[in-house]
């Protein structure tokens, strides 16, 4: 009789622990792909995510831990990375995972149709010592490597991918992640759990199904009926409706992204006024960018201080965001020699982000109120980013800039290095700083660099920073364990539905 | 039969220059790399992307190269998602097809019944009632029914699906959302045309021979109002497939009016030109096909 009941409760927390229930995820537009170097949009990477393993990870506390490599080591000169992999993983055809899985992924990874190929191409050699222990050469020290391998270098099977090609690989993919591939068609990625997980009691549903629904109001309506569980990508007039719906909460996060107006010193902005620090200043305190956040964004969008953002590595909290002060302002351009202001072109982009055109319109009023007679250039997104440099989008323009790595870093190589491909604002100091926090692989030293990169990027800012957005999202009640991150990634595996 | 050759001849070139005027009109919007690559690759990454996916070439070439690949049935690659889009196009048709004879048989079913009563009974109650609905057709845009149904009977009654494509239940909303404009329209053609013929010399004989009021309608009246509609029907048929984006949006429904808005947000250009190409075929296709038919209906037509 004891054993009988033994047995019976074995056999119900089994029970419990195997996968069960179906979760139901709306996405914002068709994912481009999902073979990880062309899952290049949040939606791709996302769903892309739920099926591969990748050598570390970044956890919640945006630590990096080890997945399918237990341990690793890096030389000296940090251009070696030696990694020792976790052995007895298969990937969901049942090809064992080992170090030619890693070839595979650099190899596959460089093909020259992928967006992303410059994450793979960086590793100059792999070097494989045997099945278990693989080292990764880079021809430079690079501080987010790691973090670089966390996020692209997710790991495929090398027979399949050789026999099914890139383009039969990203119709079919394979990893050894907690969720197994079934099927894609127009509207839908349905995607079910690997019952030969590795990581014990994960997944905790049976199947995942994504659901392409591309207008926001359709999702919430279909978050309200039931038929989804989790609808992301919301404005706030839109969860407004959601208050007091027992059956979905609401869940609000800042995204890791920064919207800034960009002078330029280069092309259109050289020999013009933005040149002078006291003028780059006085604007920094025209705009009201407390008013923007108010009657724009209804609050929901948080001022910043600068490119580091809270959250992001070496922030910091001392730098206060430059107040609303257009006196202060009248006066430094007084100061400048600009008491008359100055007439200056401005570009946006006119369809790329949300409200853009009324933040843009507000600047211009404001600027107008100490004299800057500002001439606005509205582009469509494809011809405003179609030129290096910005070319043809005036003196200063509109522009943001995300990071999914917890630091500022690839927002500031982008916007600051000489060379990088929208780099407009030059400055030598600045420029330097950076190389040098992209070469220091200590996080505590890098950090320390960031808090005096900040501090002088405040003083002397090339850029008027504007705001962060925040991030809205429904999900349904019966959804546990639940926890997007900043730069609105979700990983599915710890989710459970009631 | 020249009428068939002239017309055919006339489709082919309209097709032609449907193709021109989108391989250039797309061009003239921007560079898709830009939107198509993340914006931390350098020159380098991009000019590499560009050859691989041949962009590099010159104007004129690139135009060469898609006609010649049109001419072989090949629609070339999107660069989004580097599947082929011919693959892409008729993997949604079905569903853009369901979606517009769905709507199409919502208009018919309604206008044709409403229009020949309303035509028969002027002033009546039923006349104002679908006068009503005509108007309402013509000035309601379709996206803001859209969001009114699924709040009514998604949201609030919760009788059918607020998206997607599962099933006849989830073809309703969209189809009468889609449909409703073009209600308007046959609504009252239907009506006038009734109306003009009421007091026709066959309707007279026919309604002398003491012909009842239903089999007035089917026999006499329907056969002769068959010529406007033929060619009305045909042109909603068209609108119907081409103009179903933000229905297909709003509804997340898998057709081409989706696919096409997204390729347009992504500046997918090879994507673009083979939906647009693809619905100018149909849409051309299907005024050739009306206007023979309205031909043979009506063979003085071929003759003016």
């Amino acid at each position: 009789m004891r054993l009988v009941l033994l047995l019976t409760l074995l056999w119900a927390w089994a029970l419990a622990q195997s996968p069960s229930g179906q979760l139901t995820v709306a996405l914002a537009n068709d994912p481009k792909s999902l073979f990880m170097p062309r899952a290049a949009d949040r939606t791709a990477s996302n769903v892309a995510v739920q099926i591969y393993n990748t050598l570390v990870a970044v956890n919640d506390q945006g630590q990096i831990v080890p997945e399918l490599a237990t341990r690793w080591s890096i030389s000296p000169d940090g251009k070696e990375y030696t990694f020792t992999l976790r052995s007895g993983v298969r990937f969901h055809n049942g090809e064992e995972f080992n170090a030619q899985s890693v070839v595979a992924t650099w190899e596959s990874g460089q093909d020259k149709s992928n967006d992303y190929a410059g994450n793979y191409s960086l590793v100059k050699e792999v070097r494989v010592q045997n099945p278990t222990t693989v080292t990764l050469v880079l021809d430079k020290p690079n501080a987010l490597f790691l973090n670089i391998l966390a996020n692209f270098w997710a790991l495929v099977p090398p027979a399949y991918i050789k026999q099914v090609g890139l383009d039969g690989f990203a119709a079919r993919p394979v990893g050894t992640g907690p969720f197994r591939f079934v099927s894609r068609s127009a509207d839908r990625i349905v995607l079910e759990a690997n019952p030969s997980y590795w990581e014990r009691g994960l997944p905790k549903v049976q199947r995942v199904v994504f659901r392409v629904i591309p207008d926001a109001t359709t999702r919430v309506a279909a978050v309200r009926t039931g038929e989804i569980d989790i609808a992301n990508r919301l404005t706030p007039d839109l969860v407004a409706q959601l208050q007091g719906n027992n059956r979905v909460r609401v869940v609000s996060y800042p995204n890791d992204r920064v919207y800034y107006l960009a002078f330029k010193n280069v092309e259109a902005g050289k020999g013009t006024p933005l040149e002078n620090r006291q003028v780059r200043q006085a604007l920094n305190l025209a705009i009201n960018r407390p008013g923007i956040v108010k009657a724009i964004f209804n609050n929901q969008a948080r001022l910043v201080a600068g490119f580091v953002l809270p959250g992001n590595l070496g922030y910091d909290e001392g730098l206060k965001p430059y107040p609303y002060d257009p006196e202060q302002a009248k006066k430094l351009l007084a100061a400048a020699g600009f008491e008359k202001g100055f007439s200056i072109s401005m570009g946006c982009p006119t369809d790329a982000y949300v409200n853009i055109n009324e933040v843009c319109l507000s600047i211009q009023r404001d600027l107008a109120k100490v004299g800057v007679d500002v001439s606005l250039e509205f582009k469509t997104s494809t011809a405003y980013w179609s030129k290096p440099r910005y070319g043809a989008v005036g003196a200063m323009y509109v522009d943001s800039w995300s990071s999914t790595v917890g630091e500022a870093l690839p927002r500031l190589q982008g916007a600051l290095t000489p060379g990088a491909y929208y780099n407009t604002w030059e400055d030598e100091e600045l420029a330097k700083l950076i190389e040098q926090i992209g070469a220091t692989t200590d996080r505590a030293a890098r950090a320390a660099l960031y808090r005096q990169l900040q501090k002088r990027m405040y003083d002397d800012p090339p850029f008027v920073y504007l705001y962060q957005p925040v991030i809205f999202e429904a999900v349904s009640a019966r959804v546990q364990d639940y926890r997007p991150r900043s730069a609105e990634e979700y990983f599915l595996k710890s989710v459970s539905v009631r | 039969m020249r009428y068939f050759v002239t017309r055919s001849l006339q489709s082919l070139l309209l097709l032609a220059g449907a193709l021109v005027l989108v391989f250039f009109l797309v061009r003239l919007t921007g560079d898709p790399v830009a939107l198509m690559l993340p914006k931390e690759a350098d020159a380098a990454q991009r000019e590499a992307f560009r050859q691989a996916m041949g962009l590099d070439q010159p104007l004129l070439v690139q135009f060469g190269r898609y006609f010649l690949g049109v001419l072989q049935g090949d629609l070339g690659r999107s660069l989004r998602s580097q599947q082929a889009n011919l693959e892409l196009i008729l993997e949604r048709l079905p569903a853009t097809l369901e979606l517009a004879l769905g709507a199409f048989a919502f208009i018919l079913l309604l206008a044709l019944p409403l229009g020949l009563m309303a035509g028969m009974y002027p002033g009546s109650l039923l006349d104002r009632l679908a006068l009503g609905l005509a108007f309402a057709g013509q000035v309601v845009p379709n996206f803001w029914l859209g969001m009114l149904l699924i709040l009514w009977f998604a949201v609030g009654l919760g009788w059918l699906p607020s998206f997607g494509r599962d099933g006849p239940a989830s073809l309703v909303l969209p189809a009468v959302a889609l449909g409703f404009g073009g209600l308007g329209q046959m609504l009252r053609l239907t009506r006038t045309a009734t109306l003009e013929a009421r007091s026709a010399d066959y309707l007279r004989t026919a309604r002398a021979k003491g012909l009842g009021p239903l089999s007035l309608a089917l026999r006499h009246l329907l056969p002769n109002l068959a010529i406007p509609l033929v060619s009305v029907a045909g042109l909603q048929l068209t609108y119907l497939l081409g103009g179903s984006v933000y229905i297909e949006t709003i509804f997340a429904w898998p057709g081409l009016g989706g696919l096409l808005n997204t390729a347009i947000q992504d500046a997918d250009f090879p994507l673009v030109q083979a939906i647009t190409l693809f619905i100018a075929c149909f849409a051309i296709g299907l005024q050739l096909i009306s206007d023979l038919l309205y031909a043979w209906l009506d063979p003085r037509i071929q003759h003016r």
